[in-house]
């Protein structure tokens, strides 16, 4: 048992950044009441500003500004997307909103990763590490993992602050529950939804750019992260950011000690069966509301 | 007054208006010999390779149209049909590579592998907003396609697995009458579902799920009904696929085969019958036509598909239907 620390670090150093996908997809989702599929192809455009920014121009002891100018540029992208694509299903002919946004979204998963394979190759890259080996308190950690881990508690610490300390936050908690009620409030929902797609976005870029070093660079290095994002959004219930942080969490530590209790190779896989389990138990998630249709 | 409206609306009646008015309810049902004479006799008309991208095309079109009639019809997206194709083909291998099964029963036992998979699956997730299904539906092909590839003992992984042959030979004439056999099974066999009560059931369901409640529809019931037929279709294509191309690998199940399933039908026409096999073959033979490389042609199609849904959803069958109404004679008031 003298690994035990060891195995609890490395599930909540993973899960710090399972937490980012997975509030990005529960942020988009408790506004525009849509799954963006294309989650893991923002993830992978992340990686690649990343790549960009610390080995052409900003050099690699500078990672930690990479990840921010990344997460900007995805975030205007993201910001555009929802402009010209997203925004006009809520408009007044709109009909099956679920069906236009799980279609566009998916097409443009599409386009988006398979333009960047033309354009950059199919190719892994992998950029500099961030840190070296770090060894704390008798327990070695991977310092990559580690500064990534430590990121994505900052970006997470900024997301907090911002929904919950600030007018903009409260204006998208208020949407979120009541999308009516906020825009006779005077809130101009349209504009939240736009800053809401590109927030989330920006979330999943950051976990690409933070991850860059550990799992690499290539055109579809998004899909593990995103396939643990959807899983952990269900687990911690459907809508709740809590619900997608505890979650997370979760899952990173049960990852953890599958794969040092059970077997490394199916580490990808225990999430699949978390998600089961409690589909199962509790379908409505950890912290999510039991549904109710008129 | 009636006699005059009647006048005031009809086409001007022309020689031609005249044949199209006279032969109006037979062109409906040449609307169905048409296609079917062509899909007989293209291997007369097609190079060797051209019969394969044909047979590409139907597989396609089949797994479109199992897809169609949860999506379209039903209204649940399932985002899993490349996987239960895949589980049919890999369920068949293992049936007849490690139990000696003939072909034909590996085929069953992939069919009957890929429905009990939608039935557990819709079972957990079909009462509860669509959006479960779709998320559910989505990790489990992607945990298949990991599953598959850290198997490889077993799977082979990514070297691909080498199975039997269906018609016992690599030349795809036979293998394209088997393709046509199905699509026109799957196809009639839909048809039949759509026009009974539970094809009423399901559009009811897909129009508004309470009011379909409220109406005594077991909604529950129907939708795992639907998933699980759907499921079972594209279980066994995907069997019936995998022992004619002879080689299965985990490629077949990445997220990029669903997207090609949901562009061809979006392109063809979402919810419409024809849709998915029209769309499947503009889509298979346009990217042969213009020799695309892969990633092209799927940023090509994710435009179209993203303009498409932007400007016409309605897609290429809509279309057609609409120049149809437009040239045909019109409908008396």
């Amino acid at each position: 048992m003298g690994q035990l620390p060891q195995v609890v670090v490395a599930g909540l150093m993973m899960g710090a950044l399972y937490a980012l996908m997975a509030v990005g997809i529960t942020f988009i989702y408790s506004l525009m009441k849509m799954i963006n599929w294309g989650m893991g192809e923002f993830y992978m455009l992340g990686s690649y500003a990343q790549l960009v920014l610390i080995t052409l121009l900003l050099g690699p002891s500078l990672w930690f500004l990479g990840v921010p100018l990344a997460m900007v540029g995805v975030f205007l992208l993201g910001l555009a997307i929802q402009k010209g694509l997203l925004a006009p299903m809520f408009g007044p002919e709109a009909e099956r909103r679920d069906e236009y946004a799980t279609i566009v979204t998916i097409a443009l998963s599409v386009l988006i990763q398979n333009l960047v394979t033309i354009l950059a190759g199919p190719y892994q890259w992998s950029p500099p590490e961030y840190l070296p080996l770090v060894t704390i308190g008798g327990i070695s950690v991977n310092g990559s993992r580690l500064a990534a881990a430590a990121g994505a508690l900052v970006i997470l610490g900024a997301f907090y602050f911002l929904v919950r300390r600030t007018w903009l936050g409260l204006a998208f908690l208020g949407a979120a529950q009541n999308r009516v009620g906020a825009e006779v409030a005077g809130v101009d929902v349209r504009r939240l939804d736009g800053l809401a797609f590109g927030i989330g976005v920006a979330l999943a870029a950051a976990a690409g750019a933070l991850l860059a070093p550990v799992f690499l660079v290539y055109p579809t290095n998004g899909a593990v992260s995103t396939i643990k994002g959807f899983e952990i959004i269900v687990i911690g219930g459907l809508g709740s950011l809590t619900g997608s942080v505890v979650a997370a969490f979760l899952l990173g530590l049960v990852e953890s000690f599958g794969s040092v209790f059970i077997s490394p190779a199916y580490q990808d896989l225990y999430g699949f069966v978390f998600l089961i389990a409690m589909l199962f138990l509790r379908p409505q998630g950890l912290f999510g509301e039991r549904e109710r249709r008129v | 007054m009636g006699e005059l409206r009647e006048v005031g609306t009809a086409p001007v009646p022309g020689p031609a208006a005249a044949l199209i008015g006279r032969i109006r309810p037979a062109a409906r049902r040449s609307w169905v010999v048409l296609p079917a004479a062509l899909a007989l006799a293209a291997p007369l008309l097609l190079s060797s390779y051209g019969v394969h991208v044909a047979i590409v095309a139907l597989y396609y079109a089949v797994l479109g149209a199992s897809w169609n009639l949860v999506a379209g019809y039903t209204g649940q997206f399932s985002l899993a049909h490349h996987a239960f194709a895949g589980l049919g083909a890999y369920a068949s291998a293992g049936a007849v590579l490690a139990l000696g099964f003939p072909v034909w029963a590996g085929i069953v036992v992939g069919t009957l592998a890929a429905a009990l998979s939608g039935y557990l699956l819709g079972g957990l997730t079909l009462r509860m907003r669509g959006i479960y299904l779709a998320i559910t539906t989505w990790a489990f092909a992607e945990s298949f396609r990991i599953l598959l590839a850290v198997n490889y003992q077993v799977t082979r992984g990514d070297m691909g697995l080498i199975v039997p042959l269906l018609m016992g030979t690599l030349d795809p004439v036979p293998n394209y009458y088997v393709f046509v056999g199905l699509t026109a099974g799957v196809l009639l066999l839909s048809a039949a579902v759509l026009r009974s009560k539970v094809g009423l059931r399901i559009r009811a369901i897909r129009d508004d799920e309470e009011a379909a409640a409220v109406r005594g529809i077991d909604v529950v019931r129907w939708k795992k009904f639907v998933f699980t037929l759907s499921a079972a279709i594209a279980g066994l294509t995907g069997a019936v696929y995998g022992h004619y191309i002879g080689l299965l690998a985990p490629s077949q199940v990445r997220f990029t085969e669903m997207a090609f399933i949901i562009i061809s039908v979006v392109l063809g026409g979402f919810r419409s019958f024809w849709g998915p096999v029209v769309g499947a073959v503009v889509a298979e033979g346009l990217a042969e036509a213009l020799r695309l490389s892969g990633e092209v042609r799927m940023v090509l199609f994710g435009f179209f598909v993203i303009v498409l849904m932007r400007a016409y959803p309605a897609g290429l069958v809509g279309l057609v239907a609409a120049l149809g109404q437009r040239l045909g004679p019109r409908p008396k008031p």
